[in-house]
């Protein structure tokens, strides 16, 4: 479904992009010689610029090498799987600024268990809950860190 | 010994009930991360690590190291067991480990594993006490210029001597510096690479990158591979334990040839991946019993555990004494260090001797603890993996993000480390080794500060670095290390063609 050499080419140019934005990020803070000595910008301009000739010759090792990496990366039954994993967690994270991270996490225990486990829901729901008040207790009672918070836990005035 | 006097203190340190307690504590939960598919010792130390934030540093440094040992044990557990490395440091271990327990041994090498495993951590923790004071001492002369050298010849070495491509290397390795940039710049005061956005004033915190790259980016791959645990049951009694020491001394050549490749991977940045691999194929090349090795050979064990825990214990030796940490999970510890407001390096044995010194005879007891856990509690995590991975995998998911979230307690990291996650994803696919990425994002500005005082001192020429004889050697070596696979590559082409010539 995704060959190596593809994968090998997409990621080489975002590794070279990210390397640009941070030689065009640096040059806004002087990458020059300064009163102070070199100025905030140099040293991340040359990584910058380090960091794209690296992906540059890593796409040139990709395309000389490209014979040998028309293998499969990640075929359809595994893409699947990944994405059936990745797509709730993103949920996860979207529910969790709305509703903080109690919330979001019963949830998203609860329907993985129930829609992916195959588990009864009556029996994911319990354990989804189970964490959440697990987590709270040992965080918020045992180290004293506070977790994000949503409008459940406003409603019953737990800070 | 002119360190006995200043370790027998630390052991009155180390040695009280409260301390002991969190070795206890430490080390049970590092076998759960560590026999916990994505969750590794890196991104264990890293969710750990926020909690301890209000804890004394002593104190913290202890849970933190006895979980690391934890960690490491927990995954030699599942090597043996399940032919799935917790941690990809036992994955040589599950060359010979997993046959010997299907062929019903598996008491006997899970006994080997964790015997020799204490072995190889008692030669690096010795070897910490015998060189610790000395280096530090040495690197008290030490200036910014002999810093930079330090930092570069061990990022070097990560390209010369890695097993990725070394232009993979390298671009891992400035992605984890751009990253360390962005934010405040610890010089000037002022704010960089911003690009405008609020939330990347504080900058981007390197346990983020780790949860992210080690936590979800492993997790993902797990996911991929659509694991089924079908372990080999195993009980471990003291019988199987009292046999197998009376075997130990039988191994002697290995567990000593594995401790010093262990020690040295573990000083230099190698790490215990490639010790362990390294400390492997030794043992297969020079063992009478070759054709053995792979069906079950317990050398097989013994070599890759003695050099993966001799190379995690003195990777703690450059973190302390010079702050250059040997493996990703000493670059997390030593990034608490300086969160915990203590600066890693020569002057922490003259600052906190206490620390320094606690730090250290907690490796003894804490790796004996370790074992003695470890051997008594073995059934319980391995019946862990019997769990469905439906639910585990969640589990650890969102334990990874409430660590995330606990960092800094910033809603933007939970995205950063899903980010990273899929950079960790992408990565591991690809190849792209994680380490200097991390160990460039704890020493980014430590790195950059050294660099930029040198520039200061010689009034921006570049010759500071060949300015006398420490330095230049320091950073002649790591040129020769940077440039090694070209150098490589060249004089094998060279060869080739004076032999064609030849034949011609």
């Amino acid at each position: 479904m995704i060959s190596r050499f593809s994968a090998e080419i997409a990621t080489a140019t975002a590794t070279a992009g990210l390397g640009l934005a941070a030689v065009v990020g640096s040059l806004e803070y002087g990458v020059g010689w300064g009163s102070a000595g070199p100025e905030p910008g140099t040293f991340p301009f040359y990584i910058g610029l380090l960091v794209m000739a690296a992906s540059v010759a890593t796409l040139g090792e990709t395309v000389v090498g490209r014979a040998a990496l028309q293998t499969v990366l990640v075929d359809r039954v595994q893409a699947k799987r990944v994405v059936t994993f990745f797509g709730p967690m993103v949920l996860f994270v979207v529910f969790s600024l709305f509703l903080g991270l109690y919330v979001a996490s019963a949830l998203y225990l609860t329907f993985v268990m129930w829609l992916q486990g195959g588990y009864r829901f009556a029996i994911s729901a319990t354990a989804g809950l189970a964490a959440a008040v697990f987590f709270y207790f040992v965080l918020e009672m045992g180290f004293q860190v506070p977790l994000l918070k949503g409008p459940l836990e406003a409603a019953l005035g737990l800070y | 010994m002119e360190n006995f006097a200043p370790l027998m203190h630390g052991f009155g340190v180390a040695l009280t009930t409260y301390h002991v307690a969190l070795m206890i504590v430490g080390v049970l939960l590092g076998i759960l991360v560590g026999v916990l598919p994505g969750l590794g010792a890196p991104n264990g130390v890293s969710l750990l690590l926020p909690l301890t934030f209000t804890m004394d540093p002593v104190s913290a440094i202890i849970l933190l190291s006895s979980m690391y040992w934890g960690a490491l044990f927990g995954g030699s557990t599942t090597s043996i067991l399940f032919n799935i490395p917790g941690e990809p440091s036992s994955a040589a271990t599950t060359f010979d480990g997993y046959p010997m327990a299907k062929q019903g041994k598996a008491a006997e090498a899970l006994t080997l594993a964790f015997l020799s495993a204490g072995f190889g951590a008692l030669v690096g923790v010795i070897l910490i006490t015998v060189l610790s004071g000395w280096v530090a001492n040495f690197a008290l002369r030490f200036s910014s210029p002999e810093y930079f050298a330090v930092y570069f010849l061990a990022f070097a070495s990560f390209v010369g001597l890695g097993a990725a491509s070394p232009f993979k290397t390298v671009v891992s390795m400035g992605l984890g510096f751009a990253f360390a940039a962005v934010g405040m710049d610890t010089i000037s005061g002022g704010l960089r690479l911003t690009y405008g956005f609020n939330e990347l004033l504080s900058g981007i915190s390197f346990l983020i990158a780790v949860i992210g790259l080690f936590g979800i980016g492993e997790l993902l791959v797990t996911m991929e591979e659509g694991l089924r645990f079908d372990g080999v049951r195993a009980r471990v009694t003291p019988r199987d334990v009292i046999r197998t020491i009376a075997t130990m001394p039988r191994y002697w050549i290995a567990l000593l040839r594995s401790s010093i490749i262990g020690c040295w991977m573990g000083i230099t940045p190698g790490g215990p991946t490639a010790a362990s691999f390294m400390s492997y194929a030794f043992a297969k090349r020079l063992s009478r019993r070759k054709d053995h090795f792979g069906q079950g050979e317990p050398e097989g064990v013994v070599a890759p555990e003695t050099a993966d825990h001799a190379a995690g214990s003195s990777a703690i030796l450059p973190m302390i004494a010079l702050g250059v940490p040997g493996s990703a999970t000493a670059a997390v510890m030593m990034g608490g260090l300086m969160i915990w407001g203590l600066n890693p390096g020569p002057m922490l044995f003259i600052e906190r001797p206490d620390f320094v010194w606690g730090l250290i005879a907690s490796m003894y007891l804490g790796n004996i603890v370790a074992v003695l856990v470890v051997l008594t509690t073995i059934p319980i995590f391995a019946s862990i993996l019997r769990i469905p991975f439906a639910i585990i995998g969640p589990v650890i998911v969102v334990v990874c993000f409430i660590g995330a979230y606990t960092v800094a307690g910033r809603p933007f990291d939970l995205w950063l480390a899903l980010a990273f996650g899929v950079a960790g994803y992408v990565f591991k696919k690809l190849d792209y080794p994680i380490a200097p990425l991390v160990l460039a994002m704890v020493l980014g500005d430590k790195a950059e500060d050294a660099f930029r005082q040198s520039m200061i001192m010689s009034k921006g020429s570049l010759s500071i670095f060949w300015s006398n004889g420490l330095v230049g050697t320091l950073i002649t070596l790591g040129m020769l290390l940077a440039l090694w696979p070209v150098l490589a590559s060249a004089a094998a082409r060279l060869l080739r063609t004076k032999s064609s010539s030849a034949a011609a």
